[in-house]
């Protein structure tokens, strides 16, 4: 891509506004700019990490979910949700590996990638980067973590707030969507926290009866923020469990 | 049937986009795969018009021997006044798609004709409305359809090209 690209300063604006490339100078972001292939996938693409797993792969716009099913049960668990800004395919570029995951594009999405020896190349040489992908890597071990334990300790009103309340952006307001999840189907948030469809259903329903979310289909808002707080660590036990819950 | 998975390039002249289509080419990519678009003129010096000569069809325009050029290589040729976008002049098999789009009336929220056969063959509409914009400044774009190895393989060649964007469309 060049500057000449009609989609170059969308591209430079999304990674400068990203965790992952936030930090890195303006140079550097343009060299990335210039070594990436754009690519555009459709809503509802499913692509088996093993097609993907060789490329790195940083999104620009929609989302992509990583999960696991179990092909005889049918159940699925949402790994990982990215939103634009995002890098995946993260455990393939730590031990060139291809994993057990399966991707699916949420929305229309655009990407730029860029093939793993390159990423691993470009990561030596440019230190900036380097620094800037190893919190990265935390925070995804520990959306992992948070993930393992949810589904080990707590039962699904909590997982559900807890969800919920990693999505919020902004603590202040009344009525606020959450990123990334304000329109996902029940189903679908379900397969975030390890549970079905029906359960989550009833659980919005009874939320949005005590009038702490506003819930209808591909819709969700919360409307009292410190109810779902106390929702998310009534059954936390320790403060270590409620600082990890933030992150 | 066009394949629904595209490498699309821009280019911001017509010797650019001719020398990606001949790179391609010579690269032995199928012909029947590779269409190229650009704008035909709003306002022609000269009068514009089609005529045959028993099976080729030519272009009388400002442009005309460039598009002849790309008629000869390429299968498929059409030139169409499309409102909001203007004279489109298009070779290769986009063409079918388009004439395909037009007959059948498909409407796509708040895109042209050209637009709904551009997101008929997996272009989203986010990238479309560039692709647009980009055709009105009087820029070309070169599409090659095919399986994933094949829009791959044509983004390595079309990398080497002369182009501002190039980039691979999955649906």
């Amino acid at each position: 891509m060049t500057p000449e690209s009609p989609f170059y300063a969308d591209s430079l604006k999304c990674l400068q506004e990203s965790t992952l490339f936030g930090e890195l100078d303006r140079e550097t972001l343009v060299d990335i700019l210039s070594r990436c292939r754009r690519e555009t996938w459709k809503q509802r693409r499913l692509l088996p990490l093993e097609e993907t797993w060789q490329r790195f792969h940083i999104l620009l716009s929609g989302r992509v979910r990583l999960s696991r099913s179990n092909p005889h049960s049918g159940r699925m668990i949402t790994l990982f949700l990215h939103g634009p800004g995002d890098g995946f395919c993260l455990f393939s570029l730590l031990d060139g590996q291809p994993h057990d995951l399966m991707l699916e594009t949420l929305d229309d999405v655009a990407l730029l990638s860029i093939p793993m020896e390159e990423t691993r190349e470009w990561i030596a040489a440019h230190p900036a980067f380097n620094r800037a992908l190893l919190p990265y890597i935390g925070q995804q071990m520990c959306v992992l973590a948070n993930l393992a334990e949810d589904l080990a300790l707590h039962d699904t009103e909590t997982r559900l707030a807890r969800l919920i309340l990693r999505h919020m952006d902004d603590a202040e307001s009344a009525h606020a969507e959450p990123r990334l999840i304000n329109d996902l189907s029940n189903e679908s948030l379900a397969e975030m926290i390890g549970s079905v469809r029906v359960v989550v259903n009833r659980q919005l329903q009874h939320w949005k009866q005590e009038g702490i979310v506003d819930a209808h289909r591909g819709y969700l808002a919360v409307e009292k923020l410190n109810a779902l707080a106390q929702r998310a660590e009534q059954q936390l036990a320790s403060p270590l469990a409620k600082t990890s819950m933030l992150q | 049937m066009v394949d629904q998975n595209s490498c699309v390039a821009l280019y911001l002249s017509q010797t650019e986009a001719e020398a990606a289509v001949r790179m391609l080419q010579q690269a032995e990519f199928d012909i029947k795969k590779i269409s190229l678009i650009g704008k035909g003129d709003d306002h022609e010096e000269h009068p514009i018009g089609f005529y045959s000569t028993g099976k080729r069809v030519k272009l009388w325009a400002k442009k005309g021997a460039f598009w002849g050029g790309v008629w000869g290589l390429l299968f498929g040729a059409g030139l169409f006044w499309i409102p909001g976008v203007g004279p489109v002049l298009m070779a290769g098999p986009l063409v079918a798609v388009l004439v395909a789009t037009l007959e059948s009336a498909v409407v796509v929220g708040g895109l042209s004709a050209l637009g709904a056969a551009l997101y008929s063959i997996g272009i989203p509409k986010e990238s479309i409305i560039r692709y647009e914009t980009a055709l009105n400044i009087e820029q070309y774009l070169v599409v090659v359809h095919g399986s994933l190895q094949e829009v791959e393989r044509a983004y390595e060649v079309l990398s080497a090209s002369e182009s501002t964007d190039v980039a691979i469309h999955l649906s």
